[in-house]
């Protein structure tokens, strides 16, 4: 079933690069001391590219990921999103970017604990405001094609790791986004289930076209990626 | 801006039914403010209209002059004449006769009443509440028989109304003509008009008792006297600018009137005249606005208190909902939905506070209005009701009470870091 068609309207070009990260550097001061986490990051990421992001712990995965995100601001260095450059945009146009364009995908989740598997996949399109309607049929079709239209009202606490991840991958997809980011999002499941997520991560990312940065400690999700980016002390090799 | 405001809408009223301990919770403080202002309002609404109503009912329309002239007066068209010369609206008389005449329907004689003798433009001057049949008119002025208005209890004392007789010293026909509701009362339970016409003249005014008939027996030592004094009340309706009724005393008025009396009372000196003023709404508009402010304050305190409460519950449950604000901030929510997502689950949850409230206050009222009815004689216009003002009020000051409460968490919902509610 294909339930990613990519969003019309995008600037979207064969030769253009989704994402173009230059320089990106990202400092934090703590008590009067800087840290330099991000020092010097530049890569390209094209459209529908599946790219794993490894380094060891401190390296500044998290950050980058949350800068591709568009989470946080980068101290210095300049990063395109669909040939925008967002270090200039404001607050406003950022979340808009945020929510139409990027899906997140994080290692905990982060489900709405009080709300339906039905509910939580609708969550990104009331923020898009999609019509309740047409909010819940996408809702469903997507949770479907992760392989939960059985659970479609339950809570997360009554789901397993990994279907409360199947639950997030689908509300990754809701806004059909350009560019998914998934921080470790194996890390907290089985062998079996991590298996399964990469599995649909990366075919409903195909069929919707969507370039996927997947931040990994494991070897074998990095595997299946079409490049690695290593991060070393807050560098891209 | 409006799909941010409509975001933050339905996030607000998803989050309110999702976290149903949490919306009691900050429900209660508003719940009893808001229930107390709605009372407070209605009690003081209530108590306003009971006010005038009463005033009307057994005093007179703003603004009404009892004016008493003791002495022997000659011309009374020429004294009627000089109260409307002197400022009056409408005059009527309001005389309690000399002799106390006394009803009965057969051997059925009622001895503990009240008689006044009045004009037809007495319903110009006070509220009369009819519950059966009608009030004077000119035309009865020329009945042969004594023509009366009843309150209902007096009526029910004497049964049959089509056999009642009237009398002194002895028994004649009477006609009653209507019957006023018991809150139309005057100073006893049981009250009745009499019409002044050529057939009741010496029963008001005593006289010549030259009416045939047998004599009235079997009365109580006492009754069948009325005030020996000869004095002749009237009660005079003023406008409410003139300053007569300005005057509590009407000394003014007085004066005025005294300077004339030579025309219409060959023995009444000028101390003879006393004027006072009978309605009293307005002299009870003041104790009630205080009294209301009073209690519009201590609800004021309480749903303060209640404000109090849902910001409290507000700021902890922002603290504790980092994660999920962060969550909302990473799938594209702006600062602008947020905002409103948070500051709207307060308005929510005070609204359905206040919601609570007015359901509630209107069960008491409706409580309240059957006690009312049972142990307060008022005419059915008094009717004890939660009037529509009230319910604005109440939903009104919760939704404020909300949108004070949500502001400040909604703002520490705005400064709170997204990466590191992520991490939480």
């Amino acid at each position: 079933m294909s339930v990613g068609a990519p969003s019309p309207g995008s600037p979207r070009t064969a030769a253009a690069p989704l994402l173009d990260v230059r320089g990106l550097t990202r400092h934090f001061t703590v008590s009067g001391a800087r840290i330099d986490v991000l020092r010097d990051c530049t890569f390209q990421v094209a459209r529908g590219e599946v790219v794993a992001i490894v380094g060891q712990s401190g390296s500044g995965k998290s950050t980058l990921l949350n800068l591709l995100g568009l989470l946080d601001r980068p101290s210095g260095g300049s990063y395109g999103f669909d040939g925008e450059d967002t270090t200039r945009l404001g607050e406003g146009r950022r979340s808009r970017l945020r929510g139409e364009g990027i899906g997140f995908v994080f290692q905990q989740f982060h489900l709405l604990e009080r709300r339906t598997a039905l509910a939580n996949v609708g969550v990104p399109m009331v923020l898009g405001g999609v019509p309740l309607l047409r909010r819940r049929a996408r809702a469903r079709e997507l949770l479907e094609a992760v392989g939960l239209g059985h659970r479609l009202h339950s809570r997360p606490h009554q789901l397993s790791g990994g279907e409360q991840q199947r639950v997030a991958l689908a509300r990754a997809l809701s806004r059909s986004p350009s560019l998914i980011l998934a921080d470790e999002p194996t890390g907290a499941l089985d062998a079996a289930s991590s298996a399964m997520i990469m599995d649909q991560l990366l075919e409903q990312a195909r069929i919707g076209e969507a370039a996927v940065v997947v931040v990994t400690h494991d070897p074998k999700v990095a595997e299946r990626a079409d490049r690695v980016v290593e991060l070393v002390e807050g560098r891209t090799l | 801006m409006l799909r941010s405001l409509t975001a933050g809408v339905v996030l607000a009223f998803a989050g309110s039914r999702a976290n149903i301990a949490r919306t009691i919770l900050s429900c209660t403080g508003i719940v009893v403010g808001v229930g107390a202002l709605v009372m407070v309002v209605t009690a003081s609404d209530f108590g306003q209209r009971y006010a005038v109503t009463t005033s009307e009912v057994q005093g007179g329309l703003p603004a009404t002059l009892q004016v008493e002239v003791s002495g022997e007066v000659t011309d009374r068209a020429a004294l009627e004449a000089d109260l409307l010369r002197v400022g009056g609206r409408e005059v009527s008389l309001y005389q309690t006769p000399t002799s106390h005449p006394l009803l009965r329907t057969g051997q059925n004689v009622v001895t503990d009443m009240s008689v006044n003798g009045v004009d037809p433009d007495l319903s110009g001057i006070r509220r009369l509440d009819l519950a059966r049949g009608r009030w004077f008119t000119d035309a009865d002025t020329a009945s042969l028989a004594p023509v009366l208005v009843v309150n209902e209890s007096l009526a029910e004392r004497l049964g049959d109304l089509t056999r009642v007789q009237i009398g002194t010293e002895r028994w004649r026909d009477a006609r009653i003509v209507g019957v006023l509701s018991d809150s139309s009362q005057d100073y006893s339970a049981n009250s009745a008009y009499l019409l002044r016409s050529p057939a009741s003249e010496d029963l008001i005014f005593g006289g010549a008792e030259a009416a045939a008939g047998p004599p009235v027996d079997g009365l109580p030592p006492g009754a069948g006297f009325g005030d020996p004094m000869a004095r002749s009340t009237y009660l005079v309706l003023f406008d409410s600018e003139h300053p007569a009724a300005a005057d509590p005393f009407g000394q003014e008025f007085r004066t005025a009137l005294g300077s004339v009396a030579w025309r219409w009372g060959a023995d009444v000196p000028a101390e003879g005249i006393s004027a006072f003023r009978v309605d009293h709404a307005e002299a009870m508009r003041e104790p009630l606005r205080y009294m209301s402010w009073g209690l519009m304050g201590i609800a004021a305190v309480t749903l303060g208190t209640g404000l109090l409460g849902v910001l409290n519950v507000g700021l902890v449950t922002v603290r504790e909902r980092r994660r999920e604000l962060a969550t909302y901030r990473a799938l594209g929510a702006s600062r602008t939905t947020l905002f409103v997502a948070v500051v709207m689950e307060a308005v929510v949850v005070s609204v359905v506070a206040g919601l609570i409230a007015v359901g509630g206050s209107l069960a008491l009222t409706e409580l309240g209005a059957l006690l009312v009815e049972r142990f307060l004689p008022i005419p059915d216009s008094v009717g004890l009701y939660v009037p529509g003002g009230a319910v604005l009020v109440g939903l009104g000051s919760a939704a404020l009470v909300g949108l004070l409460a949500g502001i400040i968490p909604a703002a520490r919902a705005l400064r709170a870091s997204v990466v590191a509610g992520l991490r939480d």
